[in-house]
């Protein structure tokens, strides 16, 4: 397992606050890996880092088989390269339809005049009835958005990273709001995306963690605290004193 | 007692000064009584002519007598008139539909006689001039501060070498201090150009470099005067300036109308005269043979006149470069007008550290300008500020609310006629109007369009083009004065370059104190915490029990309430019309954005980067305003490029996206 | 709608049933109003109508680019009437130039020797700028004399303008409201450049005259009215027909996914300042095509027309039409302009009230701004939503 994701020594400070301190993970390919922390610990701040939203003050982010340095790329170049991201809050255009929504994400070429003259074929339909199905919103492909449920927009969400294609997603609380029934597909849907690609989950939910059933990082204070199974760091008595035990 | 001996004295003091000055060559002096003399010139006097005058003042006042130089003085004040019967010159009084004569030796009252049985005598303005430079020496001493003054003004108007004496040594005399540097300068201004001595002179004119004052600059100007030459070669006797280079100083055919203009050369023929010459040569529709048809093309018509030419029809056309030859073969070079090596460099000398000094106060005036402009902007955009900053806002009517305070301010004017209360009272009243004003708006439109940013600005300028067409409605479309008190009406002036008007210092103090009173409502009540608060996290503040609509109301009425300030005193030097708010929108806009929003500090660097600017640009190119204003806009447009959120930016993850 | 967007394209107009919908109210629109006018000797419709009606076609062409610009990419360019302004320039350039030019030829035809060209250009000059004091042809007219060229310029002008600016703004990530004011500098320095008097372009002057088209000089003002109305009316026809094509499909769906959130987009993988620019761009052409049309009917230009007020009066009639949908901006356009004039040019009745009248050149302004703030407030979506509303619930 070579490490697709290299992120080393990186730190980044926000009007004197140090969010992320020599922060240093890797993430292979493919594989299923869970980020936790208390708040302000840096999570969302490192998902930044990698996305292209945030520029690191130090450190290296390198991407792939050829170490591409990520720090000088574009959002939409990250995106290109292989890296898909959902957000907290779920964020889908709630003005369009699913089907447009996922039309959109699906994996093709990106400019403006490719997009203009793009004319939709079968091989592109079949995908998007399968990733709908997939994700549970077979139903609901010709439905606004915005008219979804919660727990919905966080699948159609999902649905477009896959459409995306993307080599690592990166995914902040999938879980939020969701009812047990939902969680549970949600988890499903991860794990089976997690064997072909590498997926990183960051979460609150220990039970929700403890079901991905993967590797745990632990952040605090911008820095990685302690690596290995969700049993190993949970005796590990920093992670006690810092997240635990309060 | 005392009243005669101090009277006596300063008779002893003007006689003594009088003989000191006029230094009468003749020992025959005072007993003699005036009006002898005035009959000696009873003719000049009855009709005075500007030519002769000179002479028989001249001569008045060198003989010494005691009121000859007041009798000039009434002379030409046209207060002498002459009785016809004797030729006796008197003063002549109203005394009510008489005249009253009265003597000029005595100061009696003589008689009353009706004003047909005596002679007025008419001073013409010529003649007028003359007695008043031949009063000067006088003057100078007289012990009134206006009539010194009114004659250094008039040595000033028309400078004379026969002023020097007298200037200087009236200098020590004098007692007011600010007459007496102006008297030391005047000597060295008059020295510099009449002085007798050589060491003298060149002293003056060294003593003068680094004098910024128009009149030393003048003189300067005067001594190193040039003009343009040309020549075969260099003269030796010619005191020269600088020699041109074709090409670089001046162009070819500059040098080539200056050859002609000295006659070394004949004009050249242009292309219109060659036309004309054709036209006059048309002979069955051939020109020299070659059809007028074909003349449209410019080198068919060298054609024809080279072809007439040689027919010996018109005069030979000069070859294409004898007019290069003939500028090849004499040299252009500047002269100066007063031959005289030794004052034309020494007057260089002086005026190139006068251009230094020049330099340095235009640096200060230009600060100044600077200063001022960037706190109008800073009161203009102030309010702007606030409202964007706080609330996201951005309130297109801002530039109305300004308009509206100046209006404000014209109504108050008309019901108080003293200006300086109507001041006092504009300010508050235009505060609490626009602040009403802000307020309505506030609840009635820009709260339900929290959500929509671009919405607001667009109703808000919906509210901003009725405001300014009910403006108009109102106070019709003529520009409105809006007078500042008589005390704001004049202006510091340091020296003749360095000055600004009172009203922009006022307006200086009033942003500093408009900075001082929001720093302090900002940082240290409980309001500007709460704004803060809501400033930062609206949804935190709300939990805080921190009520986001009353803050943003009152934000919103005292960003209004800034403007409606802002308009009074912007009223105060600009014009009042229904459209003076648009003109600033723009300007507080950029400055605002420029600044970054949210910020007072950002405020003010925002102001002082595009006040400062704008004047910086207008002073490579101070004939065009326009010019500088586009200039600017461009740079903001590229400044926002490098610094999209302004010089004072939020940073970190409070800023948001 | 939401099936058209991946069904396999039987052809853009069957899809968009609303687009040729459009076309033929305005085919019908165009063959009524021609046959009433008096260039076909009908006469019910005068020509300065019909040359009302035409300028009002160019507006609702620079409507529809607004419309796309800021309704479905949610740029609020406060600058399209700049792009407008100088399309206006570019054929007025043409037809002062070409008119001056035959002015001059026809004088110097009777004197003794034929002028060279030279002596054309500078009668040319001096007849044209001596109202500025200037007696030489700035190096900006260079082109003026062709039609050919000053045709590309118009589309060039604009174009690079958009794209320059349009770059540096969207490199720069100025978005909102930020933006407006960045677009609305830069109208501001545009028209306080052409101000100036030793720019070239007459400064307030402006060029006049525009209405005499240089060689259909022999034709009556009716006849060229029309054929102005035509070339407007196609102009709006072709500007909607590719505006629509291009909001529709994919393209479409992206652009709206940037207005909606653009983050998002740039997380997805799109380029968004590529497609911010073809958009800001291409609409900044058309826009320079419809000034071009509208000033040779409203016969002069001067610099006021780009000020930055005006670009603000366009989103105004963007957002009464209704904006997110083409009709909409039409719609707003046509009715804010037409009533514009019939009101300040005293068509309209005033009110008598006893204690006061209402004079409406004096108050349609007021009436305009608080309606304005009325719509902004009550119908967000403006006519075309109102509109919208009465066919689905009729």
């Amino acid at each position: 397992m070579s490490a697709l994701l290299e992120v080393s020594g990186v730190s980044v400070t926000f009007d004197g606050f140090r969010a992320i301190n020599n922060l240093s993970i890797a993430i292979g390919e493919p594989e299923l890996r869970a980020v936790i922390g208390p708040n302000g610990a840096g999570k969302t701040t490192f998902m930044d880092i990698v996305t292209g939203k945030t520029r690191p003050d130090e450190g290296r982010v390198l991407w792939g088989e050829a170490s591409l340095s990520l720090l000088g790329m574009s959002e939409s170049a990250i995106a290109r390269a292989g890296i898909g991201r959902k957000f907290q809050k779920p964020t889908v255009f709630e003005d369009q339809t699913v089907r447009e929504n996922l039309a959109m994400a699906l994996r093709n070429k990106r400019g403006p005049f490719d997009v203009l003259f793009y004319k939709t074929n079968r091989q592109a339909r079949a995908r998007i009835a399968e990733l709908a199905d997939e994700i549970g919103l077979s139903d609901a492909l010709p439905r606004r958005a915005g008219d979804l449920s919660h727990g919905q927009k966080q699948w159609l969400e999902i649905g477009m990273l896959l459409a995306q294609d993307p080599r690592l997603l990166l995914v902040d609380e999938p879980a939020a709001g969701m009812t047990p029934a939902e969680r549970e597909h949600t988890t499903e849907l991860l794990t089976r995306a997690a064997k072909t690609r590498a997926v990183v989950v960051i979460e609150h939910d220990m039970e929700f963690i403890r079901r991905l059933n993967c590797k745990v990082t632990v952040l605090h204070e911008g820095s990685v605290l302690a690596e290995g199974s969700l049993d190993h760091v949970t005796q590990n008595q920093q992670v006690i004193d810092v997240y635990l035990g309060r | 007692m005392p009243l005669r001996t101090v009277l006596s004295r300063a008779l002893a003091i003007l006689v003594l000064s009088m003989l000191a000055l006029t230094a009468p060559p003749r020992a025959a002096v005072a007993q003699d009584t005036l009006q002898p003399l005035l009959q000696q010139y009873a003719e000049e006097l009855a009709s005075p002519s500007r030519r002769s005058f000179g002479a028989v003042a001249d001569a008045l006042l060198a003989d010494g007598r005691p009121g000859a130089a007041d009798f000039l003085r009434r002379y030409e004040a046209r207060e002498v008139v002459q009785r016809p019967e004797d030729g006796l010159f008197f003063y002549a009084e109203d005394a009510g539909d008489l005249v009253r004569l009265i003597d000029v030796d005595t100061g009696a009252a003589v008689a009353d006689v009706s004003s047909r049985d005596v002679d007025q005598i008419r001073a013409n303005a010529g003649v007028r001039r003359v007695i008043a430079a031949a009063l000067v020496p006088f003057e100078l001493n007289a012990p009134e501060r206006a009539r010194r003054e009114a004659a250094l003004d008039a040595i000033s108007r028309s400078a004379e070498a026969s002023q020097i004496a007298p200037l200087a040594d009236s200098i020590a005399q004098e007692p007011d201090p600010d007459l007496k540097t102006r008297k030391e300068r005047l000597f060295l201004l008059l020295t510099a150009q009449f002085g007798a001595e050589r060491a003298e002179r060149l002293e003056a004119i060294a003593a003068l470099g680094g004098d910024t004052s128009i009149e030393a600059r003048g003189v300067l100007n005067q001594l190193t005067a040039t003009r343009t030459e040309v020549a075969p070669s260099l003269p030796e006797s010619a005191n020269i300036a600088r020699v041109l280079t074709v090409g670089e100083d001046l162009t070819q055919a500059e040098a080539y109308a200056d050859l002609v203009d000295a006659g070394l050369a004949e004009p050249a023929q242009t292309p219109s005269e060659l036309r004309a010459v054709l036209a006059e040569n048309i002979v069955d529709g051939r020109v020299g043979g070659v059809p007028v048809g074909r003349l449209s093309d410019p080198m068919a018509r060298i054609e024809a006149y080279e072809a007439l030419e040689d027919a010996g029809a018109v005069p030979p056309r000069a070859a294409p470069d004898e007019a290069a030859q003939a500028v090849a073969a004499h040299v252009f070079y500047d002269e100066y007008v007063l031959n005289d090596p030794e004052i034309t460099t020494a007057a260089q000398d002086a005026l190139d550290s006068t251009a230094q000094a020049i330099a340095t106060y235009q640096m200060a005036d230009l600060v100044l300008d600077g200063l001022s402009l960037a706190s109008i902007f800073f009161l203009a955009a102030i309010g702007l500020a606030i409202t964007f900053g706080v609330m996201g806002v951005i309130n297109m009517a801002h530039g109305e609310f300004i308009m509206m305070g100046a209006y404000t301010g014209y109504v108050v004017q008309l019901f108080i006629p003293d200006y300086t209360i109507s001041l006092l009272v504009a300010l508050p009243l235009a505060f609490l109007v626009t602040f009403g004003a802000g307020v309505a708006m506030e609840r009635a439109v820009i709260r339900h369009l929290y959500t929509r940013p671009l919405e607001t600005l667009l109703a808000t300028f919906g509210i901003s083009i009725a405001l300014q067409q009910l403006a108009k409605n109102i106070f019709g479309t003529q520009a409105r004065p809006l007078t500042a008190p008589d005390w704001l009406g004049g202006a510091i002036t340091f020296n003749d370059i360095v000055g600004i008007s009172t009203i922009r210092v006022a307006i200086f103090v009033l942003a500093l104190i408009f900075l001082g009173v929001l720093l302090y409502i900002l940082k240290r009540t409980r309001l500007g915490l709460e704004v803060r608060a809501v400033t930062q996290n609206p949804g935190m503040a709300a939990s805080m029990g921190i009520n986001p609509d009353r803050i943003n109301m009152l934000t919103f009425g005292l960003g209004s309430g800034i403007a409606g300030i802002a308009g009074v005193a912007i009223g105060l030097y600009a014009q009042v019309t229904s459209e003076m708010g648009a003109s600033y929108i723009v300007q507080s806009f950029m400055t605002v954005v420029v600044g970054g929003v949210g910020n007072v500090w950002g405020t003010l660097a925002g102001a002082s980067l595009i006040g400062f600017l704008q004047k910086g640009i207008e002073w490579f190119n101070p004939s065009n305003t326009l010019a500088a204003q586009t200039f600017m806009v461009l740079f903001v447009i590229l400044f926002i490029q490098f610094r999209p959120k302004g010089i004072v930016a939020l940073k970190g993850r409070a800023a948001g996206d | 709608m939401a099936k058209t967007t991946l069904a396999p394209r039987k052809g853009f107009l069957s899809e968009n049933p609303s687009v040729l919908r459009f076309l033929g109210l305005l085919a019908l629109f165009t063959i009524i109003i021609s046959a009433l006018a008096e260039g076909f000797g009908v006469g019910v419709i005068s020509t300065s109508f019909l040359k009302v009606l035409g300028m009002t076609l160019c507006l609702c062409l620079i409507a529809v680019a607004m419309d796309v610009v800021w309704g479905y990419c949610g740029i609020l360019s406060l600058g399209h009437f700049a792009f407008f302004g100088l399309g206006g320039y570019g054929i007025g350039m043409w037809l002062m130039y070409a008119r001056t030019e035959g002015i001059v030829r026809e004088s110097l035809a009777n004197a003794p020797i034929p002028a060279t060209e030279g002596e054309v250009r500078d009668a040319i000059a001096t007849q044209i700028f001596s109202v500025v004091g200037s007696t030489e042809l700035p190096f900006i007219w260079g082109f003026a004399h062709s039609l050919t060229l000053q045709l590309l310029l118009i589309v060039l002008v604009p174009g690079l303008l958009a794209l320059v600016f349009g770059w540096l703004a969207f490199r720069s990530r100025v978005t909102g409201v930020y933006l407006s004011i960045l677009t609305q500098a830069m109208t501001l320095a545009l028209s306080l450049y052409l101000f100036q008097n030793d720019t070239g372009l007459r400064g307030n002057n402006g060029l006049s005259g525009l209405q005499n088209i240089p060689g259909l000089l022999h034709l009556p003002q009716s006849t060229i009215a029309l054929w102005f109305f035509w070339a407007s009316a196609l102009a709006l026809g072709l500007g909607y027909l590719l505006f629509a094509w291009l909001v529709s499909g994919k393209f479409g769906s992206v652009v709206r996914a940037i207005r909606d959130n653009e983050s998002r987009v740039r997380f997805l993988g799109y380029h968004v300042e590529s497609y911010k620019l073809v958009v800001f761009t291409a609409t900044a052409i058309v826009s320079g095509i419809a000034g071009a049309l509208y000033y040779p009917q409203a016969g002069i230009i001067n610099p006021a027309e780009i000020a930055p007020i005006t670009s603000i009066y366009l989103a105004v009639w963007v957002a009464i039409g209704g904006r997110g949908r083409l009709y909409g901006a039409v719609i707003g356009a046509a009715t804010v302009s037409l009533l514009s004039s019939w009101f300040t040019g005293g068509g309209a009745p005033n009110i008598n009230l006893g204690f006061y009248e209402i004079v409406w050149t004096d108050w349609w302004l007021v009436l305009l701004g608080l309606g304005f703030v009325a719509v902004t407030l009550f119908f967000p979506k403006g006519i075309g939503g109102l509109f919208d509303y009465l066919v689905r619930k009729p």
